[in-house]
């Protein structure tokens, strides 16, 4: 996985890198199912999520305050993203399979994502995101 | 300590304006030496960007389990002019209305036989961890009674009886609640999860009183020694969380079309009396009643399982009380002498007003308003009362817990979930989890001790002690 905890005693705060912006996406979206549910494993059950925001760091928020929302009404794990940028508008195929009892009982609830010390960071080498998980 | 803190007292610390560019106010915390050590910079960065708000009265207050959270400092009070003023979910929070109730039993420790049994009844009657469902169906009108409504909501169900009520801050019911202004998405979110405990620090215990300090007081609140006495600490779960998320969202744009400058996203907010202000009030006061519907509907489960467990009748078993430690509320507080309206903001901290309060039940009109500490996994937690000093120095407000010194992956690099749970089997405490790495979050060395919080605060005199609980079994969330 490529993202590390980073200090913060009460609540979760990650560090996500990868080499692109949809990359950043994926793995702050997996991160947080990791958090949630200790494990994620591929699966076949599909669903999408389109948004439009004012900013990368706005379209993010929105997309994991959105993609907790679907993993908890719908009872789903998501283990792989296909996450599609332009400009200010996100598309977001999520693959998972159903929650299950007793598998997904090793992680933490989360109960929403912060904008509190939330940025985006364009590197020579790709992209750096910083984000705080109330958990 | 912290460059350009100054320290006031024995127990009090000053952050001067200007320590975050546009405070209106000093920042103020109280803490002892020993708590000091272990103050993130991060927290007092948090306290003064409160200080910038519009409409801030006297202070952005700080208690002494003070933590780095986001947006408030964990332990953050600040009241705001209701004219002149703002609110933030920033300062409530996402779990709105997590809170704590106690519930008497006529039960002493040494009539407490079959404790494992008891633990894992509990464990089965009270759904907790991630992805829990509620064991009562919720249809939309009852999800709105919940909502408007409160406790009395549950009360008229059958989860309780009318006494349950008034042992609740606020009656269990704030009545600014509008359920039209709580999305879609909340409802769907809260209806499947009636009656559930959730995750993280959340927890059902199994107490025994083990010390008095102010017999008279525990005398009102209906407590003795060597009794047992049971702990929720929970809140709005999902319906809350989706709450707070939609209005941090609303309020982000208001932010910029009222021209408020904030220091941190998360503080977005908007004047009390906008459309946006009023609608996130509305909305999280609806959360917040979900909240006190949510703990009477698990203390009704609890009460069940002893009732059927020991033959003890459902009405012997009192409740002592419910407070909120994440919340907004509209009060009268004497400012200069002047009786001012505001809106005070608890985040992660307590409500705790004096002797002879309007809004206390006449049982607690010479003791003060009952507060509740909880303590961290397999310590102590305490029962205070509110004073006249909290009304006076911090808009009757008090601490909320012990506050974490470690990070919940550090917790578990330290220790593992296993080797507590022995530990804590050692001194006698049974502990029933979804899984072993929830133990070890919550490990007692995680946090600061309790012990140390509720000392300050009752040497302070912001809430002074009334009894000690230690546990004797614990379901985690």
């Amino acid at each position: 996985m490529s993202f590390v905890e980073l200090p913060h005693t009460a609540d979760v705060r990650i560090r996500v890198t990868s080499v692109s912006l949809e990359g950043i996406f994926s793995e702050a979206a997996l991160a947080m199912m990791g958090i949630m549910y200790g494990r994620t494993d591929p699966g076949s059950v599909e669903r999408t999520i389109t948004l439009e925001s004012d900013s990368p760091e706005d379209l993010l928020m929105d997309f994991l305050s959105e993609l907790l929302f679907v993993s908890e009404v719908d009872g789903l794990v998501f283990s792989s993203f296909v996450v599609t940028i332009s400009g200010n508008s996100l598309t977001a195929r999520l693959i998972g399979e159903p929650f299950d009892t007793a598998k997904h009982r090793g992680g933490t609830e989360i109960k929403g994502v912060s904008y509190s010390g939330l940025r985006i960071l364009k590197e020579d080498d790709g992209y750096v995101l910083d984000i705080l998980f109330d958990v | 300590m912290i460059s350009g803190i100054s320290r006031l007292g024995e127990y009090e610390w000053e952050v001067p304006v200007g320590f975050v560019a546009g405070m209106r106010v000093p920042g103020r915390y109280f803490l002892s030496e020993a708590l000091e050590k272990t103050l993130e910079a991060g927290a007092v960065q948090q306290l003064a960007n409160v200080a910038t708000l519009p409409g801030i009265i006297r202070y952005s207050l700080a208690m002494p389990d003070i933590h780095w959270g986001y947006g408030f400092p964990i332990g953050g009070v600040a009241a705001f002019d209701r004219e002149t003023g703002v609110v933030s979910p920033g300062g409530v929070g996402f779990d709105i209305n997590c809170g704590v109730r106690v519930l008497g039993t006529p039960l002493a420790v040494t009539e407490l036989t079959r404790r494992r049994e008891l633990v894992e009844a509990l464990y089965k009657s009270v759904p907790t961890g991630v992805g829990a469902k509620g064991n009562i169906r919720i249809s939309g009108k009852e999800l709105d009674g919940m909502m408007t409504k409160g406790a009395g909501w549950a009360v008229s169900q059958g989860y309780g009886i009318p006494e349950d009520e008034e042992r609740c801050e606020e009656h269990g019911r704030m009545v600014q609640a509008d359920a039209g202004a709580v999305s879609g998405k909340a409802k769907q979110r809260g209806t499947p999860q009636g009656g559930t405990l959730g995750a993280g620090n959340h927890f059902l215990e199994i107490q025994a009183v083990k010390e008095i300090f102010d017999p008279m007081a525990a005398e009102a609140f209906g407590l003795k020694p060597g009794q047992v006495v049971v702990m929720i600490h929970c809140g709005s779960r999902g319906l809350g969380h989706q709450t707070c998320t939609d209005h941090l969202k609303i309020l982000e744009s208001a932010v910029k079309r009222y021209n408020i400058p904030v220091p941190d996203r998360q503080l977005a907010c908007a004047p009390i009396e906008s459309p946006e202000g009023k609608a996130y009030f509305s909305a999280m006061a609806a959360a917040a009643n979900y909240a006190w519907a949510n703990r009477q509907m698990i203390m009704h489960a609890v009460r069940r399982v002893f009732e059927t467990m020991y033959g003890i009748e459902y009405e012997s078993m009192h409740h002592i009380y419910d407070v909120a430690h994440n919340v907004a509320k509209m009060e009268e507080h004497m400012v200069d002498g002047k009786s001012v309206s505001a809106c005070v903001h608890r985040k992660g901290a307590t409500r705790a007003f004096g002797p002879g309060h309007p809004d206390l039940p006449p049982v607690f009109s010479s003791t003060g308003q009952p507060v509740i500490i909880p303590g961290s996994m397999g310590t102590s937690s305490y029962l205070l009362r509110g004073t006249q000093a909290a009304m006076e120095r911090t808009f009757g407000s008090t601490c909320h817990g012990a506050g974490r010194v470690l990070s919940r992956s550090a917790a578990k690099k330290n220790i593992s979930g296993s080797a507590v749970r022995n530990n804590l089997a050692k001194e006698g405490i049974i502990v029933c989890a979804p899984n072993d790495s929830a133990i070890a979050e919550e490990a007692p060395d995680a946090y600061k001790p309790s012990s140390e919080v509720v000392r300050v605060v009752d040497a302070i005199g912001l809430s002074r002690l009334v009894a000690r609980f230690e546990p004797l079994g614990v379901i985690k969330g």
